[in-house]
């Protein structure tokens, strides 16, 4: 291929490719020799590659036994994942247990609480309104008696300023 | 008679001993997991164990791919990705460059024919190795028996079309660096 052929190397690999020729390929190759020998090469390299390329994989396939292989490796791992569930149900259920006894404890807790709380309320207002017996004795004339009866340094006789100031 | 009661057996004891349906999607789905496996780590034995990991997955997930579709599409992306992992890691490791020139293609050649053969399957080895990652994923599962186009873009998370135009590129590629 000369090097002013070097543009219709990309539409000679299309046309090995898809077998799709435009026009103005066309054309060139009608005039190109070495266009259209390239053309046939790559033509025959994509027939070879055709046929080279399922080989690759084409055929292979797992050896004999590999399916049982297989399954006894998913008994033992069913195993295990029984083993895994069987602790995981343990640990959900202490799990469960314990948000039980927890709820039940709380909302015996408030309950409880709850009861103390009045009684300590009517204790507490029974206490306020507690008056000792001897408040009534102080309330009728003792309590007179108390007001009127002389402090310390005063008599029980009222005499008047003035005459002690004669005297 | 004795065959007929074997394979009852070895149905019962299947049915006992694994979920019932595993053994029957293995065998359908076997060859084409392998194959997946092996157009991309390109010897037997790595695609036999991340074929293997890739059912045991499945197994793990069974409740959720009942459906042979389903389980079919999941099985395939699994492999896919596990067998990517492997030769990463095989990278890595740089103990397994020369993968695709270990295969189970025979070594012994017979004539002259077959030496042409075979130079131009380690030839197409070579350069797929070398196409860029997104053509090169392309067209190794495109070369997998029961793959249409769908199922590549299924794998690959890609439109068909995608894949279609993919693969022209990696042809095209490969037909240029060969000629």
């Amino acid at each position: 291929m000369t090097k002013a052929c070097e543009k219709w190397k990309d539409q000679l690999l299309e046309a090995a490719l898809t077998g799709a020729r435009p026009k103005d390929l066309q054309v060139h190759l009608q005039s190109c020799r070495d266009c259209t020998t390239e053309l046939r090469d790559l033509e025959a390299l994509r027939a070879r590659q055709d046929s080279m390329l399922p080989l690759l994989v084409k055929g292979s396939q797992p050896s004999t036994g590999f399916r049982a292989r297989v399954l006894a490796a998913a008994e033992a791992s069913g195993e295990r994942k029984l083993g895994m569930r069987w602790r995981s149900w343990k640990l959900a259920g202490a799990m469960a247990t314990a948000a039980t006894v927890l709820t039940i404890g709380a909302i015996w807790y408030r309950a409880t609480a709850q009861k103390i709380s009045d009684d300590e309320l009517a204790a507490a207002q029974k206490l306020a309104e507690w008056r000792a017996p001897s408040d009534s004795l102080l309330a009728i004339p003792g309590q007179e008696i108390l007001r009127t009866t002389p402090k310390l340094g005063e008599s029980y006789l009222k005499v008047p300023m003035s005459k002690i100031e004669e005297e | 008679m004795t065959g007929t009661y074997v394979s009852a057996l070895i149905a019962k004891a299947e049915a006992q001993t694994t979920d019932a349906g595993f053994g029957e999607r293995i065998a359908e789905n076997q060859r084409r997991v392998f194959q997946i496996a092996f157009s991309v780590l390109g010897n037997s034995a790595d695609a036999e164990d991340v074929a293997q990991e890739a059912f045991l997955r499945a197994y793990r997930k069974l409740d959720s791919l009942r459906e042979a579709e389903k389980f079919r599409a999941w099985v395939n992306r699994i492999v896919f990705r596990l067998a990517l992992n492997r030769k990463r890691g095989h990278r890595r490791g740089m103990a397994r460059d020369m993968a695709w020139q270990i295969t189970e293609v025979p070594t012994v050649v017979d004539g002259a024919k077959e030496a042409e053969k075979q130079v131009m399957l380690n030839q197409l080895r070579r350069e797929i190795e070398c196409l860029p990652g997104k053509l090169r994923s392309v067209l190794q599962l495109s070369l997998v028996e029961e793959m249409d186009a769908g199922d590549v873009g299924a794998v690959l998370g890609i439109p068909a079309g995608t894949v279609r135009s993919r693969l022209h590129t990696a042809r095209k590629v490969l037909l240029e660096v060969m000629r």
